[in-house]
């Protein structure tokens, strides 16, 4: 199966939930990303709006914008979190994606046991799950804290845990929320050389991200959001060093 | 969104929600085992808490009552109403407490009912062994009793994902609804006949108990054990109540299952 991306003026309109209230209108709600319109208890959020793009095997993909431009919203609803509710879209190939690596950790429940529910979360066959343990373990560096609780950690094992365990597959598409590291200086060089080889070995990849050299880098194509609309979409044009 | 769509939506959320059973029965061991890991008993504080609840009714209601074997009478009652209305509680803020999983993962959403069913049960099962023994001492039910009793307790089990379905969908979408059934729950109690009986006279405590559906989930599991009778109307019923929540959880969970992102 060809990995491919194909998305046909699609877009995202939510109503917003508000309670009774009768504190002064929060204005800061008209901060956030897309466009609102209505009025009171009747308010919804345009977050996408007519974005269309395709991509196929060996693209790499940089999501501009600013924020609320909504990068993280179409990251998500690649990913299969959110649901378009107009246009069309089509993914072929198994989506994984690299943000909130550090969700559902359960502080009581050892390293060991923690990689375990990880990967049944992340949609891993226990097979999968024992074969990746020891290169988990390994490339964590925890030696025998494996064996201890999650919550006797220091905040630079549990990331170097949540950065081992997030990266261990290689998925068809890689959907990523800004590039992520984990660790000491050391640590860190290892985790770059692993996201490096991470978006060369996946068939696509997307990146969203502030950073433009990082884009520039990893990207072949750049797609710049405005309000939740297309500004642009083209291939990236490589600046010279 | 046309019906066919919303049935096509809820068959494949719990049809993935089935197929994701091993992360359900991984999530609620591990959160059975994480509010008991640092206690001495563990576990057994589920039976202790249901011998010194059913202990304090027996007592305090029990007194000049002419209830026939009032202290099984009050204990069963309890046993039913406590894991129904646990389900019911834990139900409501379920998908807001699941937030980040939500908006972070694309776990169907019937893999957190599932996972608090299955917590449910598991509670259920400690204070039931709690229950079994002060049955085996009070009342001594033969294997038909017992069979019979645990047929009621099985329908209650398999209504279970249903009820939570719609309690959290509703909790989800109405965060006033939390307090309204956490209210209407604790008044529940009183109004539902665990340590009470109508005495055949009319009236609004006849009303209460004829008409109060927990009455009846109560009925296909005490009766059984008091009177060693299968109450078959009374079983038909909760059949019936669990069919008609299963079709409401499921039109429920295809209408709604994509918007609960947006609202917790």
């Amino acid at each position: 199966m060809t990995v491919s991306i194909k998305a046909h003026s699609v877009g995202l309109r939510y109503r917003i939930l508000r309670p009774l209230t009768l504190r002064p209108k929060d204005k800061r709600l008209l901060k956030t990303g897309g466009t609102i319109s209505g009025s009171g208890r009747r308010q919804h959020v345009q977050a996408l709006e007519d974005v269309s793009f395709e991509l196929s095997a060996g693209d790499r993909l940089g999501l501009v914008g600013s924020n609320g431009a909504g990068k993280t919203t179409l990251l998500k609803m690649l990913y299969g979190i959110m649901e378009p509710t107009s246009g069309t879209l089509s993914i072929s190939g198994r989506v994984d994606a690299l943000f909130n690596i550090n969700l559902g950790f359960r502080p009581e429940a050892t390293g060991r046991r923690n990689i375990e529910l990880r990967g049944l979360i992340n949609g891993w066959t226990r097979r999968q799950i024992e074969e990746a343990m020891p290169e988990i373990i390994e490339f964590s560096e925890l030696g025998d804290f494996i064996d201890m609780p999650f919550k006797s950690y220091s905040q630079g094992m549990a990331a170097r845990l949540a950065f081992s365990v997030a990266t261990t597959l290689t998925p068809e598409i890689l959907l990523m929320d800004e590039w992520i590291g984990a660790g000491d200086a050391a640590f860190q060089k290892k985790a770059g050389e692993r996201m490096n080889a991470l978006t060369g070995q996946a068939g696509i990849v997307v990146l969203a991200s502030h950073n433009d050299k990082l884009i520039q880098r990893v990207c072949n194509k750049v797609l710049v959001l405005e309000k939740g609309r297309v500004k642009k979409f083209a291939p990236l044009e490589k600046k010279r060093a | 969104m046309t019906l066919k769509e919303v049935l096509k939506g809820a068959v494949e959320e719990i049809a993935s929600g089935f197929r994701r059973y091993p992360v359900w029965v991984a999530l609620a061991h591990e959160s059975i085992g994480d509010q008991h890991r640092r206690t001495t008993l563990g576990p057994l504080w589920l039976v202790l808490n249901y011998f010194l609840f059913a202990g304090a009714f027996v007592v305090v209601f029990g007194h000049r009552n002419e209830i026939e074997n009032f202290p099984a009478y009050v204990a069963t009652g309890l046993y039913v109403w406590l894991l129904m209305s646990e389900a019911i509680n834990t139900a409501v803020p379920l998908f807001r407490r699941e937030a980040n999983y939500i908006k972070g993962t694309t776990l169907p959403l019937f893999v957190y009912v599932m996972r608090l069913a299955m917590q449910t049960v598991i509670r259920g099962a400690y204070s039931g062994a709690g229950w079994i023994v002060l049955m085996l001492f009070l009342v001594q039910p033969s294997l038909e009793q017992w069979l019979m009793a645990f047929a009621g307790l099985a329908v209650i089990v398999l209504a279970l994902p249903a009820v939570i379905t719609i309690f959290a969908l509703l909790g989800a979408f109405f965060p006033d609804f939390e307090f309204i059934t956490s209210n209407l729950v604790r008044v529940g109690m009183f109004l539902t006949p665990i340590f009470w009986i109508h005495g055949n006279d009319g009236g609004l405590r006849q009303m209460l108990y004829e008409y109060n559906p927990f009455t009846h989930f109560l009925a296909i599991v005490r009766q059984p054990i008091i009177s060693g009778e299968l109450p078959v109307m009374e079983l038909l019923l909760c059949l019936g109540i669990s069919a008609f929540a299963w079709v409401f959880a499921f039109f429920l969970l295809g209408v709604l299952r994509k918007k609960v992102v947006f609202v917790v």
